[in-house]
């Protein structure tokens, strides 16, 4: 019950974080010296015709007027059309999502896999010679960026190894199934395994270029929580009860430093969002960031809107998880 | 004897996990081709995209068509006759023309596609290229009549350029444009079979394709943005083919074995766009910047030579384009001619300068050159990177500095598509706003006589360098790279059809 009041007022919450935004992001976008309404015509439109156009749009009206409008119809579903695609909004976020969703997820596990190995092996090499080498490892790692690992990744298993696919999602013999719009899920559940597979070798590459320079501030984090952890007392008294090292860290140790690493890899999963433009871009994945870096392109003020939107509820959505988890994984805050 | 121990029996593991993620070759009646973008709509009349055009012309028909060297020939029109006054133009279809779904193409598709459609309000692009059109008579399935209400003498050539493809009448009216736009159905060559947004399309042959029947089965397009990407998926065989790579990554491909790579001229343009008035008011200071680009060295510099210089609006070869004028460059008659106005190197012309910076290989470094060039005759130039759609903007408020770098592509050829839109002061591409030779180009869209037609253009396009309207600077070039097996028709407006592709 507290973990769904609490989840239900963290949504409650969003509200009206989720208005700012939106407001925000519409002026934003509307005094950008962009020409939607030109855009959105032919090179050979008359210049009375794009003002015609512009008119169509509503784009002559005053801004408050304009959002006004943009607001009546957001609440009820209806975000408007690409300017470019000429599609409702929402169907093309929708058809999108899903796929930035799945590299996301998979992007998250890379790292969340990554951090956490690397936080308790950094943990356990320190005070030793290797310790500089290894956080000399954890820099470099973090130094270098997402679509810097992408393009490396397709020079190394792409080109020079020919080993990893690294375009779109499935091989070019396969056809996509389609049931819930993720590609993995709808795999499984047509039992198409050949497509399963396909999409698990294309996903590799982006999701390993994508999840690669978030796992070392994971690894820093739980590290330094573990160091905090063990100067506690019940560290001590464990050690003094006979408990074995490896013991004390796992079972003892880690269930309280995994706390402020979770909050991390939250706030982690919201960025990694964000980071997938490029790393989708890079290998043609057909997510919600290459739709992005297109609106950007053609000055496509409904979808930028709408995917800046979709970001903001996404990363609310992901802390008020989070903030679930901590109650879950922390009864002390229960109690309160 | 081979001995199996565990660290060879993993190697082998590995090796063949590894092997197995690639995809499959290619099979002999397919081929993969890596496309630098996406069709925004399936409802080819919807949007004019350049990019796409090779794609629609595999799924769709146009009336007319363009053969390799450019010239309009018979396609679904058979016969066509542009009355004397060029005020209706009178069409003749074949008869064996079927839609994918079976139903005949008749003259009363072609009438739904270029005036009902328009008529009926729906959001197509095609609507402004036959703005012309009272109507379309339709007097058998075979033969119809278009009228106009003024001289449309370049219809032609529209009904074999963007967005010109006949839709099906019946099949539309029963699904919606919205619905066709999901499941489209052509005339053309290829049958869409997927499309997934941003990542690839899957076309198949059309076994009852009135035409040539194409040599491959399976056409798979991957669309792939990232130049590099593009670059690392034919060196890597991931792909068959693919365009738009760097011009510096040409040279390094060639060397490859097995693969074939070309830097070929097309109809696009690299040109300056100029104003009329602020700092280039004066046509000396207009001239003396022209003839202070040393086009041959940024072709050198840029497009490994490839690039041709071009002296007016429009590329050698096209019917507007004059073979034995030049506008030479020349720096010493550049400082001659700013001297006249009172400028010289110590006291330079001040003038503003825009270019885009990624949207058409080398435009910023290009720009940064030209600044280079005119400093040394006694121009002194202000560079400012602009983007593609913030241009736009800048040219309908009037707002564009003196000289823009600008690249603009018309696949026709046509001098009306070059000169007429670049330099009509009515339309949304001129920063040219003079009308004495504005109300001439404007003139000149209603001439009827096809010979009197291209001669005005002609004189427009020197008239327009001489005064210093115009700065045209490169004929652009496209590359191209694919697998030496690989055969297909060049077609001289950058077009890489797949129908044209077969293996070798």
């Amino acid at each position: 019950m507290i973990l769904l009041g609490t989840l239900g007022r963290r949504l409650l919450a969003a509200v009206p974080i989720l208005f700012v935004v939106s407001l925000l992001l519409f002026v934003a976008l509307r005094v950008l010296p962009v020409d939607p309404a030109a855009m959105s015509m032919p090179p050979n439109a008359t210049r009375d015709e794009i003002e015609a156009a512009r008119r169509d749009m509503g784009l002559d009206r005053p801004l408050v007027e304009q959002y006004g409008v943009w607001f009546d119809h957001a609440v009820r579903g209806d975000f408007g059309r690409s300017i470019h695609l000429r599609r409702p909004a929402a169907g093309l976020v929708g058809e999108t999502l899903p796929s930035t969703i799945e590299l996301a997820t998979a992007a998250m596990l890379v790292a969340s896999v990554l951090g956490l190995a690397g936080g308790l092996l950094l943990f356990a090499l320190r005070d030793r010679p290797a310790e500089t080498i290894a956080e000399t490892g954890t820099t470099l790692l973090m130094s270098v960026p997402e679509f810097l690992w992408a393009l490396l990744f397709i020079f190394v298993f792409g080109v020079a190894l020919q080993a990893m696919p690294f375009t779109g999602r499935l091989d070019p013999g396969l056809q996509r199934p389609m049931v819930t719009g993720f590609l993995l899920l709808d795999a499984v559940l047509t039992l198409r395994f050949d497509v399963l597979r396909s999409a698990l070798v294309h996903l590799v590459l982006p999701a390993i270029a994508l999840g690669l320079a978030f796992a070392p501030p994971i690894m820093r984090v739980l590290r330094a929580s573990l160091l905090d952890t063990y100067h506690e007392d019940y560290i001590r008294q464990a050690r003094l009860r006979g408990i074995s090292e490896t013991r004390i860290l796992l079972r003892h140790a880690l269930k309280n430093a995994i706390l402020p690493t979770l909050t991390l890899m939250g706030v982690q999963f919201g960025f990694l969002f964000g980071g997938s433009l490029l790393v989708e871009v890079i290998y043609s994945y057909p997510g919600m960031g290459n739709l992005m870096v297109d609106a950007v392109r053609n000055a496509d003020l409904p979808i930028i809107q709408l995917v800046g939107l979709t970001y903001c509820v996404v990363v609310l959505t992901i802390n008020s998880l989070v903030d679930g988890l901590y109650l879950v994984l922390n009864p002390r805050l229960r109690a309160r | 004897m081979v001995a199996f121990t565990r660290r060879n029996l993993l190697q082998t593991a590995t090796i063949g996990t590894l092997m197995g993620a690639l995809p499959a070759h290619a099979a002999d009646d397919g081929v993969t081709i890596g496309w630098p973008s996406d069709v925004t709509s399936w409802d080819p009349n919807q949007r004019f995209t350049p990019d796409a055009q090779s794609i629609f012309k595999a799924v769709f028909d146009q009336p007319l068509d363009q053969d390799a060297k450019l010239k309009l020939v018979p396609h679904l029109i058979t016969k066509w006759d542009m009355a004397p006054d060029a005020r209706s133009l009178a069409l003749e279809f074949r008869d064996d023309v079927l839609f994918h779904d079976g139903s005949k193409m008749t003259a009363a598709d072609f009438r739904y596609t270029f005036f009902e459609r328009i008529k009926a309000g729906h959001k197509v692009d095609i609507a402004q290229s036959m703005r012309k059109v009272t109507d379309i008579e339709v007097l058998s399935p075979t033969k119809a009549v278009m009228h106009f209400d003024s001289p449309a003498p370049t219809v032609p050539v529209w009904l074999a350029f963007l967005g010109s493809f006949i839709v099906p009448k019946a099949y539309m009216e029963k699904v919606s444009p919205e619905a066709f736009a999901l499941k489209p159905i052509g005339t053309g060559p290829y049958k869409l079979v997927e499309h997934q947004m941003n990542a690839r399309i899957v076309l198949e042959r059309n076994d009852a394709y009135w035409g040539p029947k194409p040599a491959l089965k399976r056409v798979t397009i991957e669309i792939i943005k990232d130049p590099s990407a593009r670059v690392a998926a034919v060196q890597s065989g991931q792909v068959d083919i693919t365009t738009s790579v760097p011009v510096r990554e040409v040279t390094r491909l060639k060397a490859q074995p097995g693969l074939v790579a070309d830097l070929t001229p097309v109809t696009k343009v690299i040109i300056l766009q100029v104003r009329n008035d602020e700092g280039f008011a004066d046509s000396n200071i207009r001239l003396a910047a022209h003839h202070a680009i040393d086009k041959k060295a940024l072709s050198q510099a840029f497009y490994a030579g490839a690039a041709v210089p071009v002296s007016v609006l429009g590329v050698p070869g096209s019917p507007g384009y004059l073979e034995d004028f030049t506008f030479g460059f020349d720096p010493e008659l550049s400082k001659q001619l700013l001297a006249k106005s009172g400028f010289s190197l110590d006291k330079p012309a001040k003038i503003r300068m825009a270019s885009t910076n990624g949207q058409f290989p080398s435009d910023y470094d290009i720009a940064r050159a030209i600044v280079q060039m005119w400093k040394k005759v006694g121009i002194e130039a202000e560079l400012e990177v602009i983007e593609y759609a913030k241009y736009f903007e800048l040219n309908r408020g009037n707002k564009l500095p003196e000289a823009t770098l600008y690249t603009f592509d018309n696949a026709t050829g046509d001098p009306e598509i070059y000169t007429g839109y670049l330099m009509n002061p009515k339309l949304p591409f001129s920063p040219w706003k003079d009308m004495t030779l504005g109300q001439k180009v404007i003139d000149q869209f209603n001439v009827a006589d096809e010979k009197a037609r291209i001669a005005g253009w002609r004189a427009l396009n020197k008239e327009a360098t001489e005064t210093g309207a115009a700065m045209p600077l490169l004929q652009s070039v496209m590359t191209v790279v694919r697998k030496k097996s690989l055969e297909l028709t060049p077609y001289g407006n950058g077009w890489i059809l797949p129908q044209t592709m077969r293996w070798g």
